[in-house]
């Protein structure tokens, strides 16, 4: 046994997979675990599932040295970009974990639950560090597969077996738009490899621009549907509604992450030389995206459809980095999703809460009069919808300037003038929950079931807001550094 | 001489079907599967007769990871149908409309 010698030179670099190793094993073990945990104690599997994260967070920085590593033949990339995404991605994980705990624990069978969301988090990690079409493609159904199970884990509640089936089928489309999109790369490249699909196509010639145009266009379309871009957004407010409101905490940022890295890091290595066909289209997409949803979101009663359609505009704004198209684009996009990630889970954690004897919770009317009952949830949720809504000096704010500044510099001045615009109708509807809360009577007597787990998370999560929105350079430069070995 | 152009035409017409049939269709989440199945199998001729014209052997491994996919794909859709089912005692897609706005 000592002779081995393999045919072809064993991989090295592996671990620089130790994370995902981590999770997929852990993940795995606790599928096992969770049949041993009794019904009182559920909640360890939850815990063990945040203990996973954190290992695998700890992996992730003992890896990074900001240095880019290759692994798996060019299969597999860890530089600091992927590394920002996935602390990124852990963070939303692991929050959307804390907060699953109360809403989750009146279900059965919750163990695979925590498993499931492990599994998705898998998906997400393994799509920020492809660097190749196939690691791309099967790193996004891990994701989406757990997702679609996630979103109907309450099995006797209709609406969240209609939000996933919805869910499932234009997801099912999307994804087999996005391959028949790489078909053509591949056919005109000869290769999956970001890296080698580029270079093949600056040097294509005129004959196969067609081809490359007509996989591009389908590729899109793919990734669109992944971070709800219009036209591809249909299926945001149904799943959103849907879902368990924890899992819609999680799929408005975690999926939205793992999406935008992947979305730069195929237009960085692989479509630099339709450039400019791609910001046209994108373009497109942007200013029908932005008007969609903070329209749309003006008609909602519902605060999960309407953070749906806020979610739809907010990408709108963040799709603004990779128009731009220069570093300072895709820095701001990282700063935007940090902080929307920040505002997002505060704010579900709010909604959860709401939740009260019978009632979901879910309507704009249920948070009527929440000042004069508990005026520290209503502060927490003022400063997270005015943060949302950009208004200056909290993070939100930060968070468009970062974009929007990257855009001008790269000329698209009467865009950012549009997403402004939009961003002001955007405000509307966010303070339009601010006056439920502060000026309206009270309508539905508020039994709250709090937790400390839930509170520390409204806390913490307010703070963050306030302290980003004060002194955001340190988030600015940490990103700009993320890029190093991308751009 | 069956050429590259060919399958590519197979392959686009499997996959307009599926797109048609998706959207056309009235009756039957079933139905829907199916054509999401065929816009797969499109998917699948085109990288197969890419790979053997580029005489590259990564599509055909490609498609290997798609057709397994879409078993897993399948598998997952068909238990949230049965899921559905149970609920609203339909699988018609008009009785998918509790959730508008």
């Amino acid at each position: 046994m000592a002779n081995v010698t393999f045919p072809f030179p064993f991989p090295d670099h592996l671990i620089v997979l130790l994370p995902e190793m981590i999770v997929a094993v852990l993940a795995m073990a606790l599928l096992l675990v969770d049949l041993f945990i009794s019904r009182e104690n559920k909640v360890w599997t939850a815990y063990l599932a945040i203990i996973s994260i954190v290992i695998a967070a700890f992996a992730t920085l003992q890896l990074s040295s900001g240095e880019t590593v290759h692994a798996f033949y060019g299969f597999f990339v860890f530089d600091p970009f992927s590394a920002y995404c996935k602390l990124l991605i852990y963070v939303a994980t692991a929050v959307a974990m804390v907060i699953s705990i109360d809403y989750m624990k009146d279900e059965e069978n919750i163990g695979e639950y925590y498993v499931l969301m492990l599994f998705a988090m898998l998906g997400m990690m393994l799509m920020v560090s492809a660097t190749n079409f196939i690691i791309m493609y099967l790193g996004m159904e891990l994701m989406a597969l757990s997702v679609y199970v996630l979103v109907a884990y309450q099995r006797e509640v209709l609406r969240a077996n209609e939000a996933a089936l919805k869910y499932f089928i234009l997801g099912s489309l999307s994804s087999a738009m996005l391959l028949y999109g790489i078909t053509f790369l591949y056919g005109v490249t000869g290769s999956f490899d970001f890296v080698e699909v580029g270079n093949a196509l600056a040097a294509s010639d005129s004959n196969a621009r067609s081809a490359v145009l007509l996989g591009l266009v389908f590729l899109l379309a793919g990734l669109g549907f992944k971070i709800s871009l219009a036209p591809f957004h249909m299926w945001t407010p149904d799943a959103y509604e849907g879902a368990p409101t924890p899992i819609t905490a999680f799929m408005s940022v975690a999926p939205k992450v793992a999406g935008f890295a992947i979305i730069i890091r195929v237009m960085v290595d692989a479509l630099p030389a339709v450039q400019v066909e791609y910001t046209a289209i994108l373009t497109g997409m942007a200013i029908l995206t932005m008007a969609v949803g903070n329209l749309a979101a003006i008609a909602q009663r519902n605060i999960k459809r309407m953070l749906a359609y806020s979610t739809v505009g907010h990408v709108g704004f963040v799709i603004l980095g990779v128009i731009a198209g220069n570093a300072d684009g895709y820095a701001g996009i990282l700063v935007y999703l940090s902080i929307y990630l920040v505002m997002t889970m505060g704010v579900f954690a709010i909604i959860i809460m709401m939740r009260r004897e019978g009632i979901q919770g879910e309507l704009l009317d249920d948070f009527a009069g929440l000042s004069k009952v508990r005026p520290g949830y209503a502060l927490a949720m003022a400063i997270f919808m005015f943060s949302l809504g950009g208004i200056p000096f909290l993070a939100g704010f930060w968070a468009k300037y970062a974009v929007f500044i990257a855009a001008v510099e790269a000329g698209h001045l009467y865009l950012v003038l549009y997403a402004l615009l939009f961003s002001a109708v955007g405000a509307f509807y966010y303070i339009r929950v601010v006056k439920y809360i502060y000026f309206d009577p009270e309508r539905v007597a508020f039994n709250l079931v709090e937790s400390r787990a839930m509170q520390t998370t409204v806390v913490v999560m307010a703070l963050a807001v306030v302290a980003l929105g004060i002194y955001p350079d340190p988030l600015m430069d940490l990103c700009k550094q993320a890029l190093a070995g991308l751009v | 001489m069956v050429g590259l152009s060919e399958y590519l035409i197979v392959g686009a017409a499997l996959f307009s079907l599926g797109v048609i049939g998706l959207f056309l269709n009235r009756k039957n989440v079933i139905t829907i599967l199916m054509c999401i199945e065929l816009m797969l199998l499109a998917v699948n001729i085109n990288l197969v007769a890419f790979s053997h014209f580029l005489n590259d052997l990564s599509g055909q491994i490609f498609v290997f990871f798609v057709l397994t996919v879409a078993a897993c794909e399948v598998a997952v859709g068909l238990a949230i149908l049965v899921s559905f089912y149970r609920m609203r005692g339909s699988i018609e897609v008009e009785d998918i409309n509790t959730l508008q706005g």
